[in-house]
Parts: C-alpha cells; sequence; structure tokens
C-alpha cells in the first residue's frame, strides 16, 4: 500500500528508497515500472505518464530486482538476445551491443553457459547486463545485491556509480544502510506506504539531529510507532 | 500489436520447452511410445495369448463314463488331445485340461454328454465351443444315418438354413475401431503434452521470478500472452501429429509382421490416406489452440509449478469423459452435437477415418472449436492483465 508518495529525480542522480520490509519500496518501483496501476494519482518518466503511456515507459527504462530469476535452461546470451529484441535493437547492432556489454561486466567467460551452471554473482550479472542492454536513459533498481557476497555486491555497486556519471538517473531501493549511504545522492526514507523525509544526507542529519543513517532511519520508525500507540 | 515482439515470445518459450526435460518427455516421447506400446499390447494378446489358449484348448479330460466309441473317434478326428480322468470336473477346476466330458443316463434311457467348461478362460471356452460342434455334428450324422435307414430324406431336418451377413466392409469395421481409438486418443494428448509447457510459461515464470523481467519489457501483455499460448498451441499440436505419425507407424509395422489375428490385419489394412490425415489435423488445429488457452488461463491462477499441475490435472479427467462418451457405437454427429467442445472433435475424427463425416457436421464443429477457442484466447489475455492473478502471492 502507497498513500500520496510524490518525488522526483534527475539525470544523474541516485535517489534511494530506504524503508523496512512492506513499507511499500517494491511496491512504488512496480508502478513506476508499469507493472501495477496506481488506483490514484500519477506519475511521470522521462516525460511519459505511467498509466496512459506504459509501453512507452518501459523503453526507457532499465528495471531489476534482487530476487529477479532468469531462464535456467538459456545462456546468458540467448537471454541478452531476447530482450534487446523486445526492446527494438536491431540484429546487427544487437549482436555488437551485447559484446560491449558483456565486456564491460566481465561476463565474456560465462556468456554461453546456461544460467543453471551459473554462481549467483554470474546470474546477477547477467540480469544487470540485460537492464542496461538497450542502454535506458532510467534505472529502476530495487534491491539489486541482495543476496550477493560482498565482493559482487561491492562490482555491482561500483556499476551503478558509473551510470550515475554517465548521466543515468537512477532509482534505488535498499535496505542496507552503508549502501544507502555510498551510493544515494539523496534519501527517502518510506515507511507504512509514506515518505517520512526526503534529501541529501546533511539535510538528513539537519532535519533529525542525528549523524547517521541508520540512527536516522531509526528515530523516523521510531516516531511512527510511538505515533501508532497514541491513536 | 508488435508481431515481431509475439515472435520474440514464442521463440524464447520454444528455445526453453524444446530444453525442458518434462515438456519434453510428455510432448514427444510419451506419444511416440504410447501408441507402439498401445499397439503392442494388442498384438501380444491377439497373437500369443491366443495362440496359447488356441493349443491348450485342445486338452481334452475324458471321463470313463464315456463309452461310444464314435464320439471318442469323432474327437480324435477333429485334433483333440483326449486324457483320460477319474474325475473330469475337477480336472478341469484345477486347470489340468482345457474342458472335460462326461456322460450319464437319463430315467428315459437317453445318453447325455456333460461338457465341462470353466467360463473365465478363453481357453475352456474355446474348447467347451469346439466340443459342442463336434458333438452337434456327430449327432447330426447318426440321425441322418438313421433316417437314410428308414428310407426318410435327410431334408426333413433343414426346411431351411438361415445365415447372416454383415453388410459393413472390413475396412468399415477396421475404421470404427480406429477412429474410436484415434479420436480419444489424439485428445488425451494433445491436453498432456501441452499441458507442461503451458504451466512452465506461466506458473513456471512466477515461481522462478522471471515474469517480472518479462512484463517489464516493452512488450504489452497481449503481445506476451500471445506467444505464449502460440507456443503452448504448437506443444499440443505436435503431440496430436506425433500421436498420429507413430499410430500410422505402429499399423504398417502391424501389416507387415507375418500370420497374426484378423483384428490387427484388418487395422493395419484401415489406414487412413493423406486425406484423411490432413482433414484430422485441420479438426484438431483449433482445438490446440482452445486447450492451449484453457490450460495457460488456468495456470495463471497458480503459485507454482505443483499448484498448477494439481490444478490441471482435473481439467484433463473432464477432457477425457466427452472422448470416451464418442467411443461407443450408434452415436453419429449431427449439428446440435457438433457445437459439443472436445466430444465434436473425438467424434468428427471417428467419422472421417470412417469416411462418412458430412461437410456441415464438419463445418459446424471446425466453426464451433474456432469460436471456443477465440473465446478461451480471450479469457487468457484478460487473466493476464490482472495484478492480482499475476502478482499473487
Amino acid at each position: 500500500m502507497v498513500d500520496h508518495i510524490s518525488f522526483e529525480v534527475g539525470p544523474g542522480e541516485i535517489l534511494g528508497l530506504l524503508g523496512p520490509n512492506g513499507a511499500g519500496k517494491t511496491t512504488t518501483l512496480r508502478m513506476l515500472a508499469t507493472l501495477l496501476k496506481p488506483s490514484s494519482g500519477r506519475a511521470r518518466i522521462g516525460g511519459r505518464d505511467v498509466t496512459a503511456e506504459p509501453a512507452e515507459v518501459r523503453r526507457k527504462i532499465g528495471f531489476l530486482s534482487g530476487d529477479t530469476g532468469l531462464y535456467h535452461r538459456l545462456t546468458s546470451r540467448e537471454i541478452l538476445r531476447i530482450f534487446g529484441r523486445l526492446n527494438g535493437i536491431d540484429e546487427r547492432r544487437l549482436r555488437s551491443r551485447i559484446d560491449e556489454v558483456a565486456a564491460m561486466l566481465r561476463m565474456e567467460e560465462f556468456i554461453d553457459t546456461k544460467i543453471d551452471k551459473l554462481s549467483t554473482g554470474m546470474r546477477q550479472r547477467t540480469s544487470l547486463a540485460r537492464t542496461l542492454l538497450h542502454d535506458p536513459p532510467i534505472l529502476i533498481l530495487d534491491e539489486p545485491t541482495s543476496g550477493l557476497d560482498v565482493p559482487t555486491a561491492r562490482a555491482i555497486e561500483e556499476f551503478i556509480v558509473e551510470a550515475r556519471r554517465s548521466g543515468k538517473c537512477i532509482l534505488y531501493s535498499t535496505h542496507v544502510m552503508e549502501e544507502a549511504e555510498f551510493l544515494c545522492d539523496r534519501i527517502a526514507v518510506i515507511n507504512e506506504g509514506k515518505i517520512r523525509i526526503i534529501g541529501t544526507m546533511n539535510e538528513l542529519k539537519a532535519a533529525t539531529g542525528r549523524q547517521r543513517l541508520r540512527e536516522i532511519f531509526l528515530a523516523l520508525l521510531d516516531s511512527d510507532m510511538r505515533k501508532a500507540a497514541v491513536v | 500489436m508488435n508481431l515481431k515482439a509475439v515472435k520474440t515470445i514464442y521463440g524464447k518459450e520454444m528455445l526453453d520447452m524444446f530444453r525442458d526435460r518434462r515438456s519434453l518427455i510428455s510432448m514427444i516421447v510419451v506419444p511416440v511410445i504410447a501408441m507402439p506400446g498401445i499397439f503392442a499390447v494388442i498384438h501380444y494378446f491377439t497373437q500369443n495369448l491366443g495362440r496359447k489358449a488356441e493349443l491348450e484348448s485342445l486338452r481334452i479330460g475324458v471321463s470313463a463314463s464315456i463309452s461310444q466309441a464314435p464320439i471318442l473317434a469323432a474327437l480324435k478326428a477333429a485334433g483333440l488331445e483326449l486324457l483320460p480322468q477319474q474325475d473330469a470336473r475337477r480336472a478341469v477346476e484345477n486347470k489340468s485340461v482345457a474342458a472335460g466330458l462326461d456322460q450319464t443316463r437319463a430315467d428315459d434311457g437317453i445318453d447325455n454328454i456333460v461338457i465341462y467348461r470353466d467360463r473365465t478362460r478363453e481357453a475352456s471356452s474355446i474348447a467347451a465351443e469346439r466340443l459342442t460342434s463336434v458333438l452337434e455334428q456327430l449327432k447330426l450324422d447318426q440321425v441322418k444315418s438313421s433316417l437314410r435307414g428308414l428310407g426318410v430324406s435327410e431334408r426333413i431336418l433343414n426346411p431351411f438354413t438361415v445365415t447372416s451377413a454383415n453388410v459393413a466392409a472390413d475396412k468399415k469395421m477396421a475404421g470404427f475401431i480406429l477412429g474410436s481409438v484415434l479420436g480419444y486418443a489424439v485428445l488425451l494428448l494433445m491436453f498432456t503434452g501441452g499441458m507442461y509447457p503451458a504451466i512452465d510459461m506461466t506458473a513456471g515464470e512466477k515461481e522462478r521470478h522471471t515474469l517480472e523481467t518479462l512484463l517489464a519489457s516493452p512488450a504489452t501483455r497481449q503481445e506476451i500472452i500471445l506467444g505464449k499460448i502460440l507456443a503452448a498451441t504448437t506443444a499440443s499440436f505436435l503431440t496430436a501429429m506425433l500421436t498420429i505419425a507413430s499410430l500410422l507407424a505402429a499399423m504398417q509395422r502391424m501389416g507387415m509382421g507375418r500370420g497374426g489375428a484378423e483384428l490387427e490385419k484388418l487395422i493395419s489394412r484401415a489406414a487412413p490416406d493423406a486425406l484423411t490425415v490432413g482433414l484430422i489435423l485441420l479438426t484438431l488445429l483449433p482445438t490446440a489452440l482452445f486447450a492451449a488457452s484453457l490450460m495457460i488461463t488456468i495456470a495463471l491462477f497458480a503459485r507454482g509449478f505443483k499448484e498448477a499441475q494439481s490444478l490441471l490435472t482435473p481439467l484433463v479427467m473432464v477432457v477425457v469423459v466427452p472422448a470416451v462418451i464418442s467411443m461407443l457405437p450408434g452415436l453419429e454427429l449431427n449439428v446440435g452435437l457438433a457445437l459439443i467442445p472436445i466430444f465434436n472433435v473425438s467424434q468428427l475424427i471417428k467419422e472421417i477415418v470412417l469416411g462418412e463425416y458430412s461437410r456441415l457436421t464438419f463445418l459446424t464443429a471446425f466453426a464451433s472449436n474456432v469460436v471456443y477457442a477465440l473465446i478461451a484466447f480471450a479469457i487468457s489475455v484478460r487473466i493476464f492483465k490482472n495484478e492480482s492473478v499475476l502478482f499473487r502471492s
């Protein structure tokens, strides 16, 4: 359940959505990725309305979630080819683009191996390659490092930083505080379907009087719980 | 609608399907093995068991009370192996002989020959029928001889004869058997053949968390579901084609065999020609689309593979009922019956094999199946757009 959420993210910016489980992060991201229809309100991505022009919105986004599955019986290259075609990339360009993305994510060694033979890290790199293949200006990433070991998670984070440097607009959901502090230009704390606070790390510190993101986050949650108890 | 996207989804499903062991088993292995399997069973029963029963039926237990030399001579002349028994009835019960003969004398002095038989054993029934025939013939010969001695014509015993003639040609008889089995088998295997692919591309995608990725691509839901339904239709239709091909190959093999029972020879001669096969496939085409759409719609409600399997298994059982009804003799397709899904297909297949279908019922059945397929397809699309079904957890 999401209630009157409002925010903007610009090019070359990472906005972090931070919240406990069930806060509404995934629902928000699914609505923006046009997987769910909002019951009311409006959302625009790259100038396109998510309800009125869902296919256009999907052309502009790269969507990745931590529990994204892959087709186990296909190879990474076959998966990239399928999603490249669905994104309208012509065959000749697709071949070179797959090689480019594979080189960028160091996938050459396993790109022709079936997914069920790959490690979790290799699979997540395949998912990331699938997300970036059509070079979308907007990335919607829902806990993309969830379940990964530290080196793989770090590699993904570095890649996201690189994507920001290239001007991509990134919406990033996580519940890992260190990750949010390291990656995000601005952070929105979401709880019970509402945005409790939004701003840069300095703005969050100033507004709450706390220094660490973990303390800010817990203080906001604690305040919500006390309000609920009074009601 | 972007047909390139539909083609991409279709291609992806086909690639995935041909690498899935479960789908390959239900789609290819079962029809290719099931049909020759059925015929191998028929072959075994008609040839081996029949021959064994035939041999066994020659062993007759004869009680010491059978004293008439002409009876024993007639039985020996018929090629029967006569085995003296103290208790002929018991010998039949403990299966040491196929049938037994005993003799009693009634109060009026007439000898009564008793034939002991076990109706649960084929060899015993064959032996009893043969004994009856030999003894009846002997009785008739004796009566004729007596009449001749008295100077009376034999014709007095046979003022007229009775014979019955089957107007159905052998080929028609075989076509009836073949058509009934074919319709039932093809429909059953079509549904089971399409079931695993339909589950894998819906509930399987949910379970593996791949559906979300597909939905977030620029392909519309209509394009995605159309690609999936076409792939499941291909699976069902491919199973039907393989079932028919396997059946024809099995029939040809049977026809080439030496010896064999009449039924086998009959069926092997009733092999349908290319036009008949073409008409059967044309009949099955909308049914494949109907089956695929129906199974995909149901499987979409499931959260995972196992749940989808338990939802779809009863459907296959429901499908079998109208297919079995059409196996009953005496049923003929009319315009009203041609509107009943599944039944119309299996009945029509039977009539096509028999060469007795009418254009009107063929077109009615075909058109109604196209309509059912389109309705099922429209429902699939609607369900696929339903968020609460897609993201059910």
